[in-house]
């Protein structure tokens, strides 16, 4: 079902010399270090480029490196009941809830006061929530990702993921035809909900951190035992091929992501991977005229917002297309990068997939990423609600998968 | 349904419209005014703190730092930044001449407001102090980044300085010995303008004499501001305030305190916002109440000791 064998892998192939892959591999992590340094120079992007790209780079390489992929882990569970995935991405939500955290510390002293955290994907709660969640996961399970794995396995030679992405941007169109009514029945009106307004720092950390325990609790439970990783063997080789070709356990990936997206939003924005694609989509809809250009209340909610840029390469873009060429890295290295046949009803699927994950993110302005994991962060009750409903979504799509199938 | 959908979009488009910076720009913006604008390109915030150290803690999110003591003086002679390094630091700031300029600082914006004069003295023309600045801020709990927002470099130039904003040492003689039909405003405590002592406890920068410029009148700074918000008082209050000392407006006047700052928000009272003409006297007493052979009035007899 997925591009790339589960955690642990089959016993990975004697290590081969292939100079076209090394050479696109260097070549690859020679344009990123220069595109950096020039944008760093570059008055029209400056430091903000140049860690817009980087950090989309090295959020790439974790990842292809420890298969950080919210529908394998969630397909894993549901099919295999296999624990580490999951787990992983529950470390995720609950490591970059803390960054977020003390964050705020120096951002809201005072969450009571009656203000949101400066650019935190805090979001209303609305039954469009609801809606986007399930197309999205819907979407995840016919097209074999979520939206920021199908940008890390363009890098994997993956032939579903660009269809995936093609058809996410008519999933987009759609999004924002249908937007004025969204956003007039559903969002207009519902309450922005954030968890320290109410409980303060300490009792929303408490509460979502007992919600991930449980969670964490009932998996590990209820898991069936995995094969125990080989230990890795003292040597230099060794250590190269556990850092450069073996898959990173699991939770190494989640705890880095959730640091990652602490440090992000730090810096920049909260960790989001649709924005650029879906403002793309935006100007392709608009040329033909299939968008209003008058889109109401969109620039006032936070979120992955598709908005005008102001430079050729939004932050954004330049976020993902770090991704994409660090996750080509990481699988070209790895000997990953393979490239997979599929019957035309997979290709199908991919594409209706990605119609759903178009449409499924843009009435949750966000993805995965953006909304999910960046809004639980953010301690905000809309990255749950998005993240039950897509869980539920994924759930059946499996179902259904596996009748196609 | 229709209605409902018209309606919407019209209060989108106006709300755009607003945020574009046109509205409600005077000498003073509300807390409210700035936090719709932090990410508006047409404005430019920028904190001036008395204090080193305060921006990195905390700012209000989308503001850039400018250090009094280094971006806005000319190190290492005694006078306000030159022209040249002026336009490098506006450049810096990504400021164009059609920049809303929005200054503020810590304690009752101070600094901000000597930053605004030398916006105003290099002809910038859209400057504003944020009312209040960053006590009102604080008081009303409002969120802080620490992280410097990117700002686009400009090419920024100069194009009209005005000089008649800035007072010199012989202006103030003129106007002491009445050869100048300017009146003279003290903004320090009466403790100081009546000569009981020469500077407040602990300050470094002193005059070896006491008193103030003869002729000149005693408004503290403090009484233009409402000390529980750090926010000016009203227009109407103000002109009371000064008209009691006999500041109306009526002849120009020159404003003076110690090193030379705090008189620069007094100075913005008058004219930014009641519109009255008046030049600021940055070397003020430390430059005064040092120079040889020039008249004093010293009520208080005080004599400086070099203790």
């Amino acid at each position: 079902m997925t591009d790339i064998p589960a955690t642990p892998p089959a016993p990975s192939p004697p290590p081969r010399w292939r100079p076209l892959r090394w050479s696109i591999a260097l070549c690859l992590l020679a344009g990123l270090v220069g595109a950096g340094f020039y944008l760093h120079g570059h008055d029209d992007y400056g430091r903000a480029g140049s860690w817009a790209l980087l950090s989309g780079a090295v959020f790439g390489y974790l990842l292809q490196r420890s298969r950080f992929c919210f529908f394998c882990n969630l397909a894993d569970w549901f099919t295999e009941r296999k624990a580490s995935g999951v787990l992983a991405l529950l470390a995720a939500l609950a490591v970059g809830m803390l960054g977020y955290t003390v964050i705020y510390g120096a951002w809201v002293p005072y969450p009571d006061a009656g203000f949101l955290p400066p650019r935190a994907h805090i979001a209303p709660v609305g039954w469009h929530l609801v809606v986007g969640g399930l197309a999205f996961g819907l979407g995840m399970a016919l097209s074999g990702s979520c939206l920021s794995a199908h940008f890390y396995r363009l890098g994997e030679g993956s032939v579903r993921s660009p269809l995936a992405l093609l058809g996410a941007i008519g999933g987009f169109i759609l999004g924002f035809r249908a937007w004025p009514f969204f956003y007039m029945q559903a969002m207009a009106d519902s309450p922005v909900i954030w968890l320290p307004e109410s409980w303060g720092y300490t009792g929303a950390l408490l509460l979502q951190a007992s919600v991930l325990a449980v969670l964490a609790l009932v998996i590990w439970l209820r898991a069936k035992p995995e094969p125990a990783r080989p230990p890795t063997p003292r040597t230099l080789t060794g250590i190269l091929r556990a850092v450069f070709v073996e898959r990173w356990p699991g939770v190494v990936g989640g705890v880095s992501v959730g640091a990652l997206a602490t440090a992000v939003y730090l810096r920049a924005t909260p960790l989001g991977v649709t924005a650029e694609w879906g403002r793309l989509a935006r100007l392709a809809g608009s040329r033909f005229g299939w968008i209003s250009d008058t889109l109401p209340g969109l620039d006032s909610l936070r979120g992955c917002n598709p908005v005008e840029a102001a430079n050729i390469f939004s932050p954004n873009a330049l976020f993902v297309i770090g991704l994409v060429s660090a996750a080509a890295i990481g699988g070209l290295v790895a000997g990953q990068f393979q490239p997979r046949k599929y019957g035309p009803l997979h290709l199908i699927l991919a594409l209706i997939g990605g119609v759903l994950l178009g449409f499924g993110s843009l009435i949750s302005l966000g993805c995965t990423i953006g909304t999910l994991l960046s809004g639980v962060h953010a301690l905000a009750v809309s990255g749950w609600l998005f993240g039950a409903a897509m869980v539920a979504g994924v759930y059946v799509g499996v179902q259904l998968m596996i009748r196609i199938e | 349904m229709k209605i409902r959908y018209a309606g919407l979009i019209a209060g989108w488009v106006l709300a755009g419209l607003v945020q574009h910076g046109v509205a409600d720009f005077g000498p003073l913006v509300t807390t409210e005014w700035v936090a719709e604008r932090t990410d508006d390109p047409s404005v430019r915030l920028i904190e001036v703190s008395v204090e080193p150290g305060v921006y990195e803690t905390g700012h209000i999110p989308g503001a850039v730092n400018v250090s009094w003591h280094t971006d806005l003086v000319d190190n290492p002679a005694r006078d306000i930044v030159n022209r040249e390094n002026f336009e490098a630091l506006a450049s810096r700031l990504g400021i164009t001449p059609d920049t809303y300029v929005v200054l503020y600082g810590d304690p009752n914006n101070w600094f901000a407001a000597w930053g605004a004069w030398i916006f105003k003295l290099y002809g910038h023309e859209r400057v504003a102090l944020l009312d209040g600045g960053r006590k009102k801020w604080n008081a009303e709990r409002r969120p802080l980044s620490t992280v410097p927002p990117t700002v686009r470099r400009t090419q920024y130039t100069v194009t009209t300085v005005n000089e008649d904003l800035r007072a010199f040492l012989p202006d103030v003689v003129k106007a002491a010995k009445g050869e100048a039909n300017y009146g003279l405003l003290d903004i320090r405590s009466p403790d100081e303008f009546r000569g009981r002592i020469i500077a407040p406890p602990g300050v470094q920068e002193l005059a070896v004499r006491a008193g103030h410029v003869p002729g000149a009148v005693n408004v503290p700074w403090v009484e233009a501001v409402n000390p529980d918000t750090g926010e000016f008082r009203s227009k109407e209050e103000l002109q009371a305030i000064y008209a009691e000392q006999g500041v109306d407006g009526s002849k120009p006047v020159i404003v003076y305190c110690r090193i030379g700052e705090r008189s620069a928000h007094t100075w913005y009272a008058l004219t930014q916002i009641l519109g009255y003409e008046a030049k600021q006297y940055d070397g003020s007493w430390t430059e005064y109440g040092n120079a040889v052979g020039v008249p004093i009035e010293n009520p208080s007899q005080t004599i400086w000791t070099g203790q």
